[in-house]
């Protein structure tokens, strides 16, 4: 044990976390990642991408301010993988205007910095105009503009991008215990690596913890101690884009929820619930999915005739204040520093939101810079990730591939530039140009590309790079194919083959059982005739290991 | 419009043509009515009868014995239900049910027996078939282009090559010889030998997005089958090849006869695996249903689906269809009603429960109790795919000994409506493997027991 130390070791692969190794990275920090799933397996890949200007938080004008200023800067470094929506805020009663002034007012001050229009109030004719499956009874709307991320693709890209800058990012390792190293001024971190069944530990100057939900457990596993409040929220997923543009209203109980148009789906969030569950178990129940369904239905009365997909479920790690509602929590971050517990270079995050990402690793790394006695400026907000160093002309590529221009164009706004690279690899072997997954689509080609350059280990993490079983059949027909690919390239024994699939199978469950209905009924009827009926996999005795949400009746 | 007929089917996949052409056969002037295709035509190549019992870990030896245990412990199931009318003494259940799943089988076979989906096998052993994963399931009967994996395991020697079609990514033959050869060697069983190929098979000129349909239909073309040789030739003798499989993509008409040809010009033996849909052998079986109905006398009205119904006194006397351009209704003597689960859209369901949508029946869960005030996630495992299966997969009417749906107190909702295929409840078939056998065995009953009921009425008037 006696390798050279890492000056930083970050805990969690999440928005924050890959934001700190990458900027730790970028200042020329010996960075070391540590993420017990994949990237954006948790909490950030069961939010909605928003970057937002601070509609929920208008009371801390500071905040506000910031998350302008990191709006400015995703388009800046992101721009690739951004889509902007507008949104309306219809309203049905006059009550519901008086509360739409002051937010007006604060979103119209910071509109010209991320270059968006001031809020403009709407006729009920004009609303309808732009969204015609709003009630009929409007009596006015609010319009504004907020700017979306594809969460998946910006913490891969910054993982990505940590590695392009020296730094390591290790997937599949969870981190059991930090302790100080008896032989040098170093901690040990130890870690269970779960894709090779094997212990490793790394000595590191700093860590710092951005576990999300699990931040309190890896504090824990210093002897430090983290508080959160932990808060649940649901999604109900539908199979298409069903609204044009963003939706926000009241809920039943006065909370506002919204209803956003997403990459090819619908998002309908969000519960915000304490709780206390392992997050690794839960799933949306009954109750969170009747609350969002109820609350949207006073202002777009059709949605029960919309086909849903699924449901997701994550956990916020709010900075933990009690005795007041969870909207009134502060939606900033704190940055924990460990020292007056006598873990010196030791740091936690409680709080923040996707769009402070970059800025709380921004502070974070500032801290551990100057403990390390480093001094780098911070560049994260001036250099662009990877595939956003120009725009991609897709109809011409379209024409020259023989690649759909659906297909590309979704490939374009995963990947930017890289859409190039990808289809260079269909000259040697045109085969690739087959779609794979039709919903979403997503052509053989970029599957093997994701696979050779992103570090996939199973079809989940291809879901996040890819957005693979995202659509409307949740994987039904790309399951098998997708897996076929996989354990080629990776060179798969039949067994992880088989698990693959059923792995994946059991996943994209999760998110379909609580809320299946409808034509959904006729998808899993479908999917049980391919996987169980003709495929076997049922009576498969390959060694399957049973999921968190999975266990017990 | 009015139309008229004796007996009238709604439900066009292999339940309601069975029923049918039965009919048909015996007389009765018959209507079908069919919205478009459903289950059926999705699947794989297999006819199953009984693969495992419910809830069961280790697979039924043999149709025979599944049957037998069927009708003696899970009196309510669709096989043990179609066998009952019949007075019979405890103990002789199997026996009743045996005799009727085997006078089905055997009537479907000569039926089916020159046109493409011609089934082999019978119910004195299961057929053991491979998958487009290389999986291996039990299976009653297999179309001709296919084989039971125990034809091969005599020699030694032998050496499987899985050949897929480039483009065609339905079917990756690397993964599946995997898969099987683990399967062998857990059984120590032969072939061992195994080797995959990609071959060129190019409908329309390009390498990409190519569909077994595409490919089928292709191949269905006089002399296309040739370059297909050509291509496996050069394998076959890389790898001293003495089995070649194939995914299910042969023909739609011509698979047996480009089997046999292929086998004769490359001296190996060829065969298709069970595919997953969209299928080209559930599409031979779609089709020759079709043609075997059309052929015994029955009339076929496509794109309509029913709309609503009239009743007069305790029978159903006519229903109203509606198809793209015009309403038609429709007076029948009998009914039966195969109209599938959800996919062939007999049963659907929202939050609030699931109901038929036909005649709004009462729909049960697979336990019998009421599935029309239960939301559909209830009745469903945590395990997306387990031997559990999907429970609500089990939902669908609970119907008499005449199989005819029942109302709570358990009469029959009207004397002149019989059920036929996956809208009865109480079998998961996809966990059971016994999808067509069932469809296959109440349809043809639901059409004996039209006969009857004709017969009876004609003697009352």
């Amino acid at each position: 044990m006696t390798e050279d130390c890492y000056d930083v070791v970050v805990v969690g692969g999440g928005s924050t976390g890959t934001a700190v190794a990458r900027d730790c990275a970028m200042r020329g920090l010996r960075t070391l990642l540590l993420e017990r799933d994949d990237i954006a397996s948790a909490t950030v890949g069961t939010c909605a991408g928003m970057i937002s200007s601070g509609l929920k938080y208008m009371d801390e004008p500071e905040i506000v301010d910031m998350c302008s200023q990191e709006v400015v800067h995703f388009n800046h470094i992101a721009r690739h993988i951004i889509m902007k929506n507008p949104i309306l805020t219809p309203m049905l009663e006059m009550s519901d205007l008086s509360t739409g002034g002051n937010f007006a007012e604060e979103y119209s001050k910071r509109a010209a910095t991320r270059d968006v229009p001031p809020v403009l109030f709407l006729t009920p004719e004009d609303s309808r105009a732009i969204e015609p499956s709003l009630h009929p009874d409007i009596i006015a709307s609010m319009y504004f503009e907020e700017f979306f991320i594809d969460p998946f693709r910006l913490c891969l890209l910054q993982a990505l991008d940590t590695r392009v800058h020296g730094g390591e990012v290790r997937t599949y390792c969870e981190v059991l215990r930090i302790a100080k190293d008896p032989d040098s001024k170093c901690y040990s971190v130890d870690f269970y690596d779960r894709t090779t069944g094997e212990m490793g530990t790394v000595l590191t100057r700093t860590v710092v913890n951005a576990a999300g939900p699990w931040a309190p457990r890896v504090a824990k596993s210093a002897g430090a101690t983290v508080e959160i409040r932990p808060n649940k929220g649901a999604h109900v997923i539908f199979d298409r884009r069903i609204v044009n543009v963003g939706v926000v209203t009241k809920a039943v109980d006065g909370r506002m929820i919204y209803l956003f148009p997403h990459e090819n789906t619908t998002l309908l969030g969000t519960t915000a619930l304490d709780s206390w569950e392992d997050p690794d178990t839960l799933v949306a129940t009954q109750d969170e999915i009747e609350y969002l369904i109820k609350s949207i239905e006073f202002v777009v009365p059709r949605i029960r005739e919309a086909r849903i997909i699924r449901t997701m479920e994550g956990v916020r790690p709010l900075i933990p204040t009690w005795k007041i509602p969870e909207g009134e929590v502060s939606r900033g971050y704190e940055v924990i520093d460990h020292e007056s517990e006598g873990k010196p270079g030791i740091y936690s995050f409680t709080g923040g939101k996707l769009v402070m990402a970059r800025h709380m690793a921004e502070a974070v790394t500032d801290l551990v810079c100057k403990r390390l006695g480093v001094d780098e400026p911070c560049r994260t907000h001036e250099k662009p990730l990877p595939g956003n160093e120009e725009d991609v002309d897709i109809e011409e590529l379209a024409r020259e591939y023989g690649v759909s221009l659906h297909a590309l164009e979704r490939m374009r706004a995963r990947r930017g530039t890289e859409v190039r690279e990808i289809l260079e690899m269909t000259r040697e072997h045109p085969e690739w140009k087959t779609t794979i997954c039709t919903c979403e689509p997503v052509i053989e080609a970029e599957i093997r590309y994701s696979i050779r350059e992103e570090f996939p280990q199973t079809l989940n993490d291809l879901r996040r790079r890819v957005r693979l079983g995202t659509g409307t059949c949740q994987g039904t027909f790309c399951t098998y194919k997708a897996a076929a690919i996989l354990a080629e390239e990776l060179g798969l024994e039949s067994d992880d083959y088989l698990v693959d699939i059923l792995d994946f199978r059991a996943e994209r469950w999760k998110g379909i059982r609580p809320v299946i209905r409808g034509e959904q009924l006729a998808q899993e009827e479908l999917a049980q005739g391919m996987y169980a009926c003709v495929g076997n996999l049922d009576q498969s005795d390959i060694e399957y290991e049973m999921k968190p949400w999975e266990e017990g009746m | 419009m009015h139309m008229e007929t004796e007996v009238l089917v709604i439900g066009g996949g292999l339940a309601g043509l069975v029923a049918g052409t039965r009919a048909a056969e015996a007389g009765h002037r018959v209507l079908l009515v069919q919205k478009g295709h459903g289950a059926t035509a999705y699947s794989s190549g297999a006819f199953d009868v009984i693969g495992y019992l419910p809830d069961a870990l280790e697979p039924v030896a043999n149709p025979v014995e599944g049957l037998s245990v069927l009708a003696q412990v899970y009196p309510l199931h669709p096989y043990s239900i179609a066998g009952f009318p019949v007075d019979v003494e405890s103990g002789g259940e199997s026996a009743v049910v045996l005799a009727l799943v085997s006078e089905t089988v055997e009537w479907l076979k000569d039926r089916l027996d020159k046109t493409p989906a011609a089934l082999s096998g019978g119910l004195d052993s299961n057929l053991v078939a491979m998958t487009v994963l290389g999986t291996t399931k039990p299976t009653c009967l297999l179309q001709k282009s296919m084989v039971s994996i125990p034809e091969m395991e005599g020699e030694e020697d032998g050496v499987l090559l899985f050949a897929g079609v480039r483009g065609y990514a339905d079917f990756a033959p690397g993964a599946a010889a995997k898969v099987f050869l683990r399967d062998r060697m857990m059984n120590k069983k032969y072939p061992q030998k195994i080797a995959h190929c990609q071959v060129r098979v190019s409908p329309s000129g390009t390498d990409y997005n190519i569909s077994g349909v595409e490919i089928a239909r292709h191949l269905d073309h006089p002399g296309s089958i040739d370059s297909l040789a050509k291509e496996l030739a050069v394998y076959i003798d890389q790898f001293g090849a003495t089995d070649v499989a194939l995914p299910p993509v042969l023909g739609i008409q011509n698979a047996i006869s480009n089997k046999e040809a292929l086998e004769e010009r490359l001296g190996v033996r060829v065969f298709e695996l069970l595919g997953l849909p969209p299928s080209v052998p559930g599409l031979r079986l779609q089709n020759s249903l079709e043609q075997m109905y059309l052929e015994s006398g029955g009339a076929l009205l496509r794109g309509h689906e029913v709309v609503s119904y009239t009743m007069e006194g305790d029978r159903l006397i006519s229903v109203q269809t509606k198809g793209p351009s015009r309403e038609i209704q429709i007076s029948a003597q009998a009914f039966v009603l195969a109209t599938g689960k959800f996919i062939g859209g007999g049963l659907s369901g929202d939050k609030d429960g699931v109901r038929e949508i036909v005649f709004d029946l009462m729909s049960v869960t697979g336990e019998f109790v009421s599935a029309e005030e239960a939301s559909p996630s209830r009745s469903t495992s945590k395990l997306a795919v387990s031997p559990l299966g999907q429970p609500v997969l089990s939902n669908g009417v609970s119907v008499d000994s005449f199989l005819r749906p029942v109302k709570r107190n358990g009469l029959e909702w009207t004397t002149n409506l019989f059920s036929a295929g996956s809208i009865i409840a109480g079998y998961n078939y996809a966990t059971e493997k016994s999808g067509l056998g069932v469809a296959a065995t109440t349809g043809y009953t639901a059409a004996l027991r039209v006969t009857e009921y004709l017969k009876e009425v004609a003697q009352n008037e």
